[in-house]
C-alpha cells in the first residue's frame, strides 16, 4: 500500500516535471527582436579580428614539456579539456568558448568542456572531472587567482599540463601551470583613464564599477586606472569605487545607489562592458543622458557596448579579445615541441572610439 | 549560597525583556536608526528619488521572502526560489510574441509548476525540504539556461519594462503590487483556516496529521505559493534590467530571502510567522546595502557587516525561544 502510493508520487513528480519541460519548449514564440546580439556568430572566426600577440615577455621564459616534467604527447591523439569560468550569457565568454571549440575542431583535436558559472568550487570539480574523464592537457579560464589550487595540484600530480587564459592564477609558470595568454589589464585601464581625461577636460567626480573581488583582472583594472588618474589628471576625483561582480544587473543596482549619493557624478569607468550597460540603464532611469550628462567608459569591446560607442551613448571602449583558440592551441603545440612556448603571452587589443566604432561594427570585427 | 540560585537577578530579567523587545521591534527601530544616520550624513537620502531606487531593489527580494516565510513557518525551507526567478526570466522572452501578459502568465505558471514539484517531493514523497529544493535549485536553473540558450536576451517590451521601471502616482508599480501581495499574505495568515494550519503544521506535523488537518495539501500549496512569488520577482527583475539572463538572475536570492525572514523575527524552527517583520527584514537589509554602497565602503567590509547582522538577529531569536 505504502509502496504503491510512493511509486505513484514518484511518477506524478516525473510526469509533472516532463510536462513543465514540454509545455515550456513546445510552442514558444519570441518577439521579433532586432536589438539582440548573436555573440556566437561569425565574429569568433573573423580573421581580421583574430588575436595578435603584443609581447611575450623576455625571451628566456620558454616552457617545454621536458622542463615542465610532462610526458610527450601528440595533441591529435589525446583529449583536451577546457574549463570555462563564467556563464556564456556574457558575450566575452560565449566568444571565448566558441573560439576554443572551433580551433579544436579545425585541428581535429578531441575537446571536452565544462562551465563553472562563476563558482570557483564548481571549477575545481569541473577540472577534476575532466581529468577523471581522461583529459591529458587542460586549458583553463580561471574564475579567480586563488581558489583553484586543489584542482591544479591534482593535475600536477598526474603530470597533466594546464594552460591558463584570460585571467591569471597564483603559482609559478612552467611548474604549477604552463603559462598565461591574455590582455595587458593594467594597460587597458590606463587607456580607459586617458579616455576619461579626454571625455572630461574640465575634470569632475567619477565612479568606478569594479569586477569581482579577488581576481587579478579586477585588481589590475582598478590599479591601472587610479594610478593613471592620479599621475596625469588631478582634476578627476574618484568618489565611489564599488564592486559589481562583472554582472549587468549588479552594475545597474550599484550605479543606482552611487547616483543617489553622488548626483554630481560626471564619469563612470566600468571594468567590463556588462557593468557599463547596467550603469547606462541606471543613468537613464535617473533621468540623465549617458554620453552627455555622464560619460561611460568600458572594457571588453562587446557588440552592444561598441554600438553604444558608435551612437555616442558610451565615450569609448577598450577591447579584450576573447578569440583564444588559435593562440592557445599554438602555445600547446609549441609546448610539445623542442621550441617551447613563452609563459606570458600578452595580446594586442583594439580601442573603440566614436571615430572607429561604426567601421569595426560594419567589418564584423566586434563580438 | 542557595538563595542566589532560587531567585533570578533583576539583571537577567532586564536582559530577557531587552531581547524580547529587540525581537519584536528591533528591526523597525534599526530601520529608523539607519534612515536617521543616512539623512544626517546626506540630507538627500530622505528623498522620494532615493526611496524609489531602494524600492525597486528591495521589492523582488521582499516578494520572494514572503513565500520563504510561509515555507519556513511549516518548518521547511525553499532553496529553489533563485532558480525559479531564473526560470521565469527565461520564459518571458520566449513567449513575448504572444504579447506581454500571456508571457507573464506562462512565467508565473512555470513558477507554480516548480513549486508543485517541490511540494509533492516534500509532502507526499517525504523528502526533506532542504534536499528537495536543493535538487530543484540546481535542476531548474539548468533547465532555465537551456531554455534561454547561451546568451542573455534583451527584453524591450513596454508593459514589462513599465512593471520594472515606471510609477503610478509617484510610487513604482512594483511597490503597489508588492503592497497587495503583503496584504493578501497577511490576511491569509491571520484570518483564514489555511493560515492556522500553516502554523499548526510547523509546530507539530505529526499532531496536525493526527488531528485530521490536510497536511499534504497545505504543504503542496505553500511551496506552490513560494514558486509563484519567486516567478513574480523574476518578471520584475526582467522589467527593471531590460534583459533576461537566467544564468545570473536570482543568484543567492534564496539566501537574501532567508536572511530577511530571520532578521524579521520568524524562527527557522517553524510554527510562527511574522509577515510585516519579513517586509521590515527585507527593507532593513536593503538599507544596509544602500548605506554601505552610498558611503563607498569596501565590499569585503560590507559582507562582514551583513554577517554580523545575521548573527545578531539569530541570537535575538534564540534568546526569545529560551533555548
Amino acid at each position: 500500500m505504502a509502496l504503491t502510493s510512493k511509486r505513484r508520487t514518484a511518477s506524478v513528480v516525473v510526469v509533472a516535471g516532463t510536462a513543465l519541460a514540454l509545455a515550456l519548449t513546445g510552442c514558444s514564440k519570441s518577439a521579433d527582436d532586432s536589438g539582440g546580439s548573436s555573440p556566437t556568430g561569425g565574429a569568433a572566426g573573423n580573421s581580421a579580428a583574430a588575436q595578435q600577440v603584443q609581447s611575450t615577455g623576455s625571451s628566456g621564459d620558454s616552457c617545454t614539456y621536458t622542463t615542465y616534467g610532462a610526458d610527450k604527447i601528440d595533441l591529435k591523439n589525446v583529449t583536451v579539456g577546457f574549463s570555462q569560468s563564467e556563464s556564456t550569457s556574457n558575450p566575452f565568454r560565449a566568444t571565448e568558448t566558441q573560439s576554443i571549440t572551433d580551433e579544436a575542431k579545425a585541428q581535429g583535436i578531441k575537446l571536452i568542456q565544462r562551465n563553472a558559472n562563476a563558482n570557483v568550487q564548481q571549477q575545481n570539480t569541473d577540472i577534476q572531472d575532466m581529468i577523471a574523464q581522461g583529459a591529458k592537457v587542460l586549458i583553463v579560464a580561471p574564475e579567480n587567482s586563488d581558489g583553484l589550487a586543489p584542482a591544479f595540484a591534482q593535475a600536477k600530480a598526474k603530470k597533466i599540463p594546464i594552460l591558463t587564459i584570460d585571467r591569471t592564477v597564483n603559482g609559478s609558470a612552467c611548474s604549477d601551470f604552463i603559462g598565461f595568454i591574455g590582455s595587458d589589464f593594467a594597460g587597458q585601464a590606463k587607456i580607459a583613464a586617458q579616455d576619461m581625461a579626454k571625455a572630461l577636460p574640465d575634470g569632475g567626480n567619477i565612479a568606478i564599477l569594479q569586477g569581482t573581488s579577488g581576481n587579478n583582472v579586477a585588481e589590475a583594472r582598478t590599479d591601472g586606472f587610479t594610478k593613471e588618474i592620479a599621475a596625469s589628471s588631478p582634476n578627476l576625483k574618484v568618489v565611489a569605487s564599488q564592486t559589481a561582480n562583472f554582472d549587468q544587473a549588479t552594475g545597474q543596482k550599484v550605479m543606482e545607489q552611487i547616483l543617489q549619493s553622488n548626483p554630481d557624478i560626471k564619469g563612470v569607468y566600468a571594468e567590463n562592458d556588462t557593468m557599463a550597460l547596467g550603469a547606462i540603464q541606471a543613468i537613464k532611469a535617473a533621468g540623465k543622458t549617458p554620453g552627455k550628462d555622464i560619460q561611460v567608459i568600458g572594457i571588453d569591446g562587446t557588440e552592444d557596448a561598441v554600438k553604444d560607442v558608435a551612437a555616442g551613448v558610451m565615450f569609448s571602449d577598450v577591447e579584450t579579445n576573447p578569440r583564444f583558440g588559435p593562440l592557445a592551441f599554438q602555445a600547446l603545440t609549441d609546448f610539445y615541441s623542442d621550441k617551447g612556448t613563452p609563459t606570458n603571452i600578452i595580446i594586442a587589443d583594439h580601442h573603440f572610439t566614436k571615430d572607429n566604432a561604426q567601421e569595426a561594427l560594419d567589418n564584423g570585427d566586434v563580438y | 549560597m542557595t538563595d542566589v540560585a532560587v531567585r533570578p537577578t533583576p539583571a537577567v530579567l532586564d536582559r530577557n525583556r531587552v531581547v524580547t523587545w529587540l525581537q519584536d521591534y528591533g528591526v523597525y527601530a534599526a530601520i529608523a536608526v539607519l534612515i536617521a544616520i543616512n539623512t544626517a550624513i546626506k540630507p538627500s537620502f530622505f528623498s522620494m528619488d532615493n526611496f524609489r531606487v531602494q524600492a525597486f531593489q528591495v521589492v523582488p527580494v521582499l516578494i520572494v521572502a514572503l513565500g520563504m516565510a510561509l515555507v519556513i513557518t511549516t518548518e521547511g525551507i525553499d532553496l529553489s526560489v533563485g532558480a525559479v526567478i531564473a526560470l521565469s526570466s527565461a520564459v518571458i522572452p520566449l513567449y513575448l510574441g504572444y504579447g506581454p501578459w500571456l508571457s507573464i502568465v506562462i512565467a508565473l505558471v512555470a513558477g507554480c509548476v516548480s513549486g508543485l514539484l517541490a511540494g509533492l517531493m516534500v509532502a507526499v514523497a517525504n523528502v526533506q525540504p532542504i534536499i528537495a529544493t536543493l535538487a530543484l535549485m540546481i535542476g531548474v536553473r539548468g533547465f532555465a539556461v537551456i531554455l534561454n540558450g547561451a546568451s542573455a536576451k534583451s527584453v524591450t517590451d513596454e508593459t514589462i519594462g513599465a512593471l520594472g521601471l515606471d510609477s503610478w502616482f509617484g510610487i513604482p508599480q512594483e511597490v503597489w503590487i508588492a503592497v497587495v501581495i503583503v496584504l493578501v499574505v497577511a490576511f491569509v495568515v491571520r484570518r483564514t483556516a489555511f493560515g492556522r494550519r500553516l502554523t499548526a503544521i510547523g509546530d507539530n506535523r505529526a499532531a496536525s496529521a493526527l488531528a485530521g488537518l490536510p497536511v499534504k495539501r497545505v504543504l503542496v500549496a505553500v511551496y506552490i505559493i513560494s514558486g509563484l512569488l519567486a516567478a513574480i520577482a523574476g518578471v520584475f527583475l526582467v522589467g527593471h534590467g531590460g534583459y533576461a539572463d537566467p544564468s545570473n538572475y536570482g543568484l543567492n536570492y534564496e539566501l537574501s530571502a532567508i536572511t530577511a525572514v530571520v532578521v524579521g523575527g520568524t524562527p527557522l524552527t517553524g510554527g510562527r510567522i511574522k509577515v510585516l517583520g519579513t517586509v521590515a527584514g527585507a527593507v532593513f537589509m536593503q538599507l544596509v546595502a544602500a548605506t554601505l554602497i552610498q558611503n563607498n565602503v569596501k565590499n569585503s567590509y560590507s559582507q562582514m557587516v551583513e554577517a554580523v547582522i545575521i548573527i545578531g538577529a539569530v541570537y535575538a531569536a534564540r534568546g526569545r525561544s529560551g533555548r
